[in-house]
Order: C-alpha cells, then sequence, then structure tokens
C-alpha cells in the first residue's frame, strides 16, 4: 500500500528563534526524499517533531490522510514510523539481540526467527550474540535500522546517517536504503552533504532558518546549485572593508598541524598549515563536525600536538596551555558559552577572573584580589554594554547575548594581538550578533587580527579578509575572501572541488 | 490496565537555599528511621532513641568524648572537602590516617625514653608527611598513568592496615609486652597535652579548628581556591582557563593526606598512647559522610562531625544500656548517607508518575 506523509504549515519557535517556519511538505513512498539545510536551518527541528520527541506551536502531520497527534515517540512508533538518530541508543554491554528485544512484542524464539530473516533479506552479516561494543559504526547503525525494520514501518527518517560511517560502509547503507524503498517504505534523508543528495535521493527540499526555500527533482540539480540554495545568496549589509596591504606581517603560524584521536565522534585533522597576518580576519568555513572542536582546541593550548609547529608574534608557543598563551597576547572565545568559556555557578566577577592575565593582578601572592576583579568587570560590562551593572550576579541569568558580551569583553580586554573565536554568535538574536560582528570588524581596524571558525556563511563572508573551507579535518586553499562566493564555500563545504 | 510509569526530570528552579537546610532534613529522617528499626527491634523507640542521642551527652565526660571522637573526623572531613570540591575521590583516608599514625608513631617510639618540647611537634609534622606520602600515591597513578584513583585509593588502606599489623606482631612491638600486637608506651613528650584533668579531650581539637579556618581561606581567598572550584563546576573551564590541571590534583590530594596523616597522629598521641591494630574504629571512611554532609564547607564540616560522632557514642551506650552491637553506629551512618542523597536527588530531580495503558508500552 502507498504511504502519503503530509505536514502542514507546522511552526516551532523557541525563544529568539524560529525553528520552523510554517514548513510544509509531501512525500509519498518509492521514493527517496533528502531535507537538505546548514546546522540550524531547522532540519533537526522538524525530524523531532515527527519522530515526537516535541510538538510543533501550530500545524498538523497528515499519514494516509489521518491527522496524527504525535505527543510522544511512542506514538511515532505506533504509527509506524521509524527512526535512525545520528548517535546511537544502544546498550553497549548487551548483546545485538537482547538490545533488540528490549522493546519488541514477540517473544524471544519468534524474534529470533524474524531478525534472522530481515538479516538474510537485506544481506546484513551481524552476530546477534556478540555485546553492541564490539560492533563498528556501521554495524550498529544496522542495528538500529533492524530495530525499525521489526516494527514493518511505513515511514523510515534517516539522521545524518553518514556522519561517522566509512566510504564503504556509507556505500553499503545508500544500497539497503535503495532496497527499503522498492519495498514502499517512504524515506526521509536528513543531511548537509551535496554529494549524498544527488547520489542517492530522488526529490530534495531545502531549508535555510527554518524555512522550506525549495523542493526540486534531484535530476535537475548540480552540486553548485544546492549549495546555493543551502547557503542563500542574500549578501550581507555591513561588510567590512578588505584589507588594501597584502605585504603585511605574518603574525600567527601553523604548520605540520596533524591530530589522531580513537574517539570515533572526534575528526582527525589532517596535516593543516595556515598563517594569520597583522590586522586580518581568517576564516575557517565548514559544516560542524569537520575538526573545528579540535582545531580550536589545538590553537588555544587545551590539546597539545607533538609535531606541531606554532608560531605566534616569532615565538614558538606550540608546547604551551591557554594560559601561557594568553600571556603572549592571544584570546580565545569558545563555541560552547554555557560550559567551557563561562560558568553558569559562578558569579559574573569570578567569570571575569577566569582569564586570569598577568598585569591583571587578580591573584597578587596566591590570594584573591577581589576588589581588583570586581572593578575590572565593572569595566567589562559597561564597555561592552552588557546588561547589567551587578557584577555578583551568577552568569546563568544572563541571556545568550548578555553572555557572550561579557566573555568577548573578558577576552579583548586585554587588548590581545590574535583573537580566536568559535562560532560566537550561535544562538543569538540579530541585535546582540550585530553588535559582535561590529566589535570584531573593530579589533582588525585596530591592526588586531582574528581566526574565526564559523559554520555561518553569511558571517564568514561579512567578517573574513581570506577564507579556508575544513572539510573532514583537511584544510582547502585559502582564498580571498572577495574570489569567495556562497556557492564555492557550498561546494567546498559539501566535499565538492573547484576549478 | 493503567501501568505508572515513572519519568525523572531535571528540576531547572532548585531552590539553593533548600541545599543548606537538607542535611537538617537528613538527621531528622535518620532519627525516625533509628526509631522504626528500635521499634521492629522490640524496644520502646522513644527511650532508645533517648539513650541514643541524649544520655551520651548528658554529663561533661560524655560531651568531651563527644569533641574527642569528632575532632579526627573533622580534620580528615576538611582535608577530603580539597577533593571532592575539585572533583577528586579519594576515599582511602583511612589508609591515610593508618600511614600517618605509622610514620608518626614510629618517630614517636625512637623517642619512647626521652623528653623534650621538641618531640610531639616533630612527631605530628611526621604524622602529616606520612598521610601526604600515602595520599600521593593514588594522585601519582591518576596523574601520569591515569589510573581511577577511587580504585587504587580504596585498597591502599589494605595496604597500610596490613603494614601496621606486620610492624606492632614484628619489628615494633614492645619488648617487654608479653607478646601482645602492640608497641612500647610513648614518651609523655609525645603525648597531646590534655585540656582538663580526668577528661580525655586533648589539644588535637586546636589542630582540627586551626585546619578549618585555614581551609576556609584557602578555599575562599586564594588563586588555589578559586581554581579548586572552578574545576570541580566543569573541567571543561578549568582546561580553556589554563590551570595545571596535574599540580592541582596532587597538591589537593597532598592536603587531605595531610589532614587525615594528622588526625591518625592525634589518635595514637592522644587517648591510645601507643600502637597497635585498633587505631581508628574507620574514621577515614566515616569522614567522607561527614564532608557531605557538611556541604563540603569548613564550618558546615565541624556541625557534620559533632553528629556523627554522636552515632559512634549512642552505639556504645546502646551497647551498654540496650545490649545490642555497637555497630548499630555504622547503620544510623548509613542512613545519614542514603537520606541526604535521596533528599538531594530529590531536591535536583523531580519525579513524575506517566499512566499508560498496558499495550502502550509494548509499541
Amino acid at each position: 500500500m502507498a504511504t502519503d506523509l503530509r505536514i502542514s504549515n507546522i511552526s516551532k519557535i523557541y525563544p529568539g528563534c524560529i525553528a520552523n517556519d510554517n514548513v510544509s511538505l509531501q512525500f509519498k513512498s518509492g521514493k527517496i526524499y533528502a531535507l537538505l539545510g546548514e546546522n540550524g536551518a531547522g532540519k533537526s527541528t522538524l525530524v523531532k517533531i515527527l519522530s515526537g520527541v516535541i510538538s510543533p506551536d501550530n500545524g498538523e502531520v497528515y499519514l494516509n490522510e489521518k491527522n496524527l497527534k504525535l505527543s510522544s515517540p511512542l506514538d511515532a512508533k505506533k504509527n509506524k514510523i521509524g527512526m535512525v538518530f545520528q548517535h546511537f541508543n544502544l546498550f553497549e554491554t548487551l548483546s545485538v539481540f537482547e538490545n533488540l528485544s528490549i522493546d519488541a512484542t514477540e517473544d524471544n524464539k519468534s524474534l529470533r526467527i524474524k531478525i534472522n530473516e530481515i538479516l538474510k533479506k537485506y544481506n546484513f552479516s551481524i552476530d546477534l550474540d556478540v555485546p553492541v561494543l564490539n560492533l563498528s559504526a556501521g554495524q550498529k547503525q544496522k542495528v538500529e535500522i533492524i530495530r525499525c525494520l521489526l516494527r514493518s514501518p511505513k515511514v523510515l527518517i534517516m539522521d545524518e546517517p553518514t556522519s561517522v560511517l566509512t566510504e564503504q560502509e556509507t556505500e553499503e547503507l545508500f544500497i539497503s536504503l535503495k532496497k527499503f524503498c522498492d519495498e514502499g517504505i517512504l524515506i526521509i534523508y536528513i543531511t548537509h552533504k551535496l554529494k549524498e543528495v544527488l547520489s542517492l535521493c530522488d526529490e530534495v527540499a531545502v531549508m535555510r532558518k527554518g524555512k522550506v526555500i525549495s523542493v526540486s527533482q534531484t535530476q535537475n540539480e548540480k552540486v553548485e546549485t544546492l549549495a546555493n540554495k543551502m547557503v542563500g545568496q542574500k549578501l550581507a549589509k555591513i561588510k567590512k572593508k578588505i584589507n588594501i596591504s597584502k605585504i603585511k606581517d605574518e603574525i600567527f603560524k601553523v604548520k605540520h598541524l596533524n591530530f589522531h584521536s580513537d574517539d570515533p565522534f572526534e575528526t582527525n585533522l589532517i596535516n593543516l598549515n595556515f598563517s594569520v597576518k597583522k590586522g586580518e580576519c581568517l576564516g575557517i568555513a565548514g559544516i560542524s563536525g569537520n575538526g573545528q572542536n579540535e582545531l580550536f582546541q589545538i590553537l588555544s593550548g587545551e590539546i597539545i600536538t607533538p609535531d606541531t609547529s606554532i608560531i605566534f608574534r616569532n615565538k614558538e608557543i606550540a608546547k604551551l596551555n591557554p594560559k601561557q598563551r594568553r600571556e603572549y597576547l592571544m584570546a580565545f572565545s569558545p563555541e560552547d558559552r554555557i560550559s567551557q568559556a563561562a560558568v553558569p555557578e559562578l558569579k559574573i566577577y569570578e567569570n571575569v577572573a577566569l582569564n586570569n592575565f598577568k598585569s591583571s593582578n587578580f591573584f597578587e601572592k596566591g590570594l584573591v584580589n577581589e576588589r581588583k576583579i570586581k572593578e575590572h568587570s565593572k569595566k567589562i560590562l559597561s564597555d561592552f554594554s552588557v546588561n547589567t551593572e551587578n557584577v555578583e550576579l551568577k552568569s546563568q541569568f544572563l541571556s545568550g547575548g548578555n553572555l557572550q558580551k561579557l566573555i568577548l569583553g573578558r577576552e579583548l580586554i586585554t587588548a590581545p594581538e590574535l583573537l580566536i573565536c568559535y562560532n560566537p554568535t550561535w544562538g543569538l538574536d540579530v541585535g546582540a550578533i550585530n553588535y559582535i560582528h561590529e566589535t570584531l570588524i573593530k579589533i582588525n581596524d585596530q591592526e588586531k587580527s582574528t581566526i574565526l571558525i564559523s559554520t555561518d556563511t553569511e558571517e564568514l563572508l561579512k567578517l573574513s579578509d581570506r577564507i579556508a573551507v575544513i572539510y573532514k579535518g583537511k584544510l582547502s586553499k585559502i582564498m580571498p575572501s572577495e574570489e569567495v562566493t556562497p556557492e564555492k564555500l557550498g561546494v567546498l563545504m559539501g566535499g565538492g572541488s573547484i576549478d | 490496565m493503567e501501568v505508572p510509569l515513572i519519568k525523572i526530570e531535571k528540576r531547572n528552579d532548585a531552590p539553593m537555599a533548600l541545599y543548606f537546610f537538607t542535611p537538617f532534613i537528613a538527621i531528622i529522617l535518620t532519627i525516625l528511621g533509628g526509631g522504626i528499626i528500635f521499634y521492629i527491634l522490640g524496644f520502646n523507640p522513644i527511650e532508645a532513641l533517648k539513650f541514643y542521642f541524649i544520655t551520651p551527652i548528658s554529663n561533661l565526660y560524655g560531651f568531651s568524648e563527644l569533641l574527642l571522637k569528632a575532632t579526627p573526623l573533622c580534620l580528615i572531613a576538611i582535608g577530603l572537602s580539597f577533593c571532592f570540591k575539585s572533583n577528586n575521590w579519594n576515599i582511602g583516608a583511612e589508609g591515610q590516617l593508618t600511614f600517618g599514625a605509622i610514620i608518626g608513631g614510629g618517630v614517636a617510639l625512637l623517642f619512647y625514653n626521652q623528653d623534650g618540647f621538641y618531640i610531639l611537634p616533630l612527631v605530628i609534622l611526621a604524622g602529616a608527611i606520612g598521610g601526604m606520602i600515602f595520599a600521593l600515591i593514588p594522585a601519582i597513578l591518576k596523574t601520569y598513568f591515569n589510573t581511577n584513583e577511587i580504585l587504587v585509593s580504596l585498597m591502599l588502606v589494605y595496604v597500610s592496615k596490613l603494614l601496621l599489623d606486620y610492624l606492632v606482631v614484628g619489628p615494633w612491638s614492645n619488648p617487654e609486652g608479653f607478646n601482645f600486637p602492640e608497641t612500647r608506651q610513648f614518651s609523655d613528650s609525645s603525648r597531646m597535652p590534655l585540656l582538663f584533668e580526668g577528661l580525655r579531650i586533648h589539644a588535637g581539637i586546636f589542630l582540627a579548628l586551626a585546619a578549618v579556618m585555614l581551609s576556609w581561606f584557602i578555599l575562599y581567598k586564594t588563586y588555589l581556591g578559586f581554581q579548586i572550584k572552578v574545576s570541580g563546576l566543569s573541567l571543561k573551564t578549568a582546561k580553556y582557563a589554563g590551570f595545571k590541571g596535574k599540580t592541582m590534583i596532587l597538591v589537593v590530594f597532598m592536603i587531605s593526606g595531610a589532614c587525615a596523616g594528622i588526625a591518625g597522629v592525634g589518635e595514637i598521641t592522644g587517648p591510645i598512647g601507643q600502637l597497635h591494630r585498633m587505631i581508628s574504629p574507620d574514621y577515614g571512611f566515616t569522614a567522607i559522610i561527614v564532608a557531605f554532609l557538611g556541604r563540603l564547607n569548613p564550618f558546615g564540616i565541624i556541625f557534620a562531625s559533632l553528629v556523627v560522632a554522636l552515632t559512634y557514642l549512642g552505639a556504645e551506650t546502646a551497647q551498654i544500656f540496650l545490649q545490642i552491637p555497637k555497630y548499630t553506629g555504622q547503620v544510623f551512618q548509613g542512613m545519614i548517607l542514603f537520606f541526604l542523597l535521596a533528599s538531594d536527588y530529590l531536591l535536583f530531580f523531580k519525579v513524575k508518575i506517566l499512566n499508560l495503558k498496558k499495550n502502550e508500552l509494548r509499541h
């Protein structure tokens, strides 16, 4: 029987951001649909609504013209909507069979028969009696898929399924998905990888900033056209004037940056080499999870990698920790402002004291100089227009924008020669974003340098003098930003190549 | 058929004022729980609780005993609070106490037939260094070899206890002691001065009070204290701020070990006066409860050490008057920890009961 899934006028509003803005889409079985968009485009919100994890503020979901009330994941399961998340929901120490039997309705004997049928039918080779922790990422994903198949789903949603898979595992997955599709299961494939969309899917819906931008047949699309739609062509209103002089001194130079991790959710970095000139903003674009986290931590000194050379103002700093790097006038603004850049349970002035640079005298002879720290904090609050004067306030009571202003203020009050920031404006409202963009431009105007690692292409085009793209831990060549277009960025971010 | 399904959610609005109040709730619940246990055992619960909590401190001698037992608990818990506040789980204070007592006792035995004002300070210093060295073992293994400090510090407890056993039976046993497993008596110069004639309370209590003051100063007024606080709240932030994580782990373990070592010396140079097999009724373990009951706050720990010391005394009184084993003390200590953890849990999480149709569970 054909399946018809229709989403009608779905909206979901979070404080300060519209995650889904009047989204309407229609899916029919027999085809594989791609839902494409950058991080924060609203894909995940839509998927969470379809799987009953969150409820929409407005709008309806119809399955075969029946209005579905999806108020919990149980409802989605009951209506035969299956979902495979990016991070697996498996008990590592239990066997494959035990994992599958947890929420199965059959007794163990008939369940085993049923699983074996599925294994045979789709040519999966998985030993049912080994603990899940011994499986590869691809095999774990198969277990999740089997779990969905056991319920004979009408709809199967795959959320970024290839992010932890090898090339070969990806190919195997695509073959299985095509088989499911031929059997009449409706497949919705969520991704930001353009090539996968083109090779696997029949139809593609592109989302940007909570809205559906376009729905089209993939055969009519190319990497460039999709990238274009995904990233958006809207150019920034305030664009900084590009640094004209190209013969300025290099202030920061990274050579042979390699990083290898055993954690499958971390990205290895492969031979990164780049430099930053005085007064310049180097933008590093990329879809999140391509090595930005690791790169930031290596640049800040939280991770020390052997054999890497980092020269800052003619000194080798690769072996120094973050505090020592600050002494050389570097400053850092990490992506995670709530649990890394600041501690919510600490008061504002205590969070300011985290940047304890040498001339601050925050701690004299090992003792806390509370008066000094508070004075300094008051200056930051007023200079960076944070919406409070109370330095005793716990940081958890600051809004995201005010917290980010506080953090930037704390980092910038030392007048650093180089600021490294990672997604400085994620989750902020337009006003705060503007303020932070202006601040970052001002730094460059004062002949200080910045490295801006960001997943927001608009922001990068607005602020950077030169841009490189990081993809799977490798850095593209560095391009002057006047030569960069959103399409080019999109292609590189999706793993394609230009010229 | 309706089946209740229990769902646990984090509270976003946990009232922080209650955080300092829950220890009192835990104590009240422990007393109620104790009453129920006494009732089941066939005693009049009111009377039994009176024997347990009031009789022991109804005279001056009892009160001195309370302070005597609270002293080591307080000292050790103060040391532990440095570790626990910075996310280092040293649970081997009992071992550090024992090793401190061995080293301190060893020095006291060197001077067994001598007098001099310098002997006691030497003994205390030796005890502190002993505890420190013993605490450094799990700390170094943690920082340089990534071992789990909980396991290492716990296992070292048994190492130190067996070493003490060996010493008091073998090389250090009293040559005139008829082969009893104990050493010579220490000379008067290595004994803690008594505060009052006829009572056992000794000068060690001043060491505990000094530790309270000093720890308050370090935790709230110094850069080290700031680093401990930040590391305890967010290790990610500590790393980002560039704190020297390894050095800090070593320092907090050393502080903790030194406090436990001094507590051990306080016991052997105070009420005991020699080394033998049973120098501590598990003060090192009980102090973990004290540290948490006192909310890792120096002044909270004073209060908590008095409460927990009372469970030791109550158990002894109950053994005499009610003929029940003194190990009921551990039952009470266990209940305090249990109720404290339970009330903290309910403070930070709320329990929701959802009613579901039975078949919904399966789909």
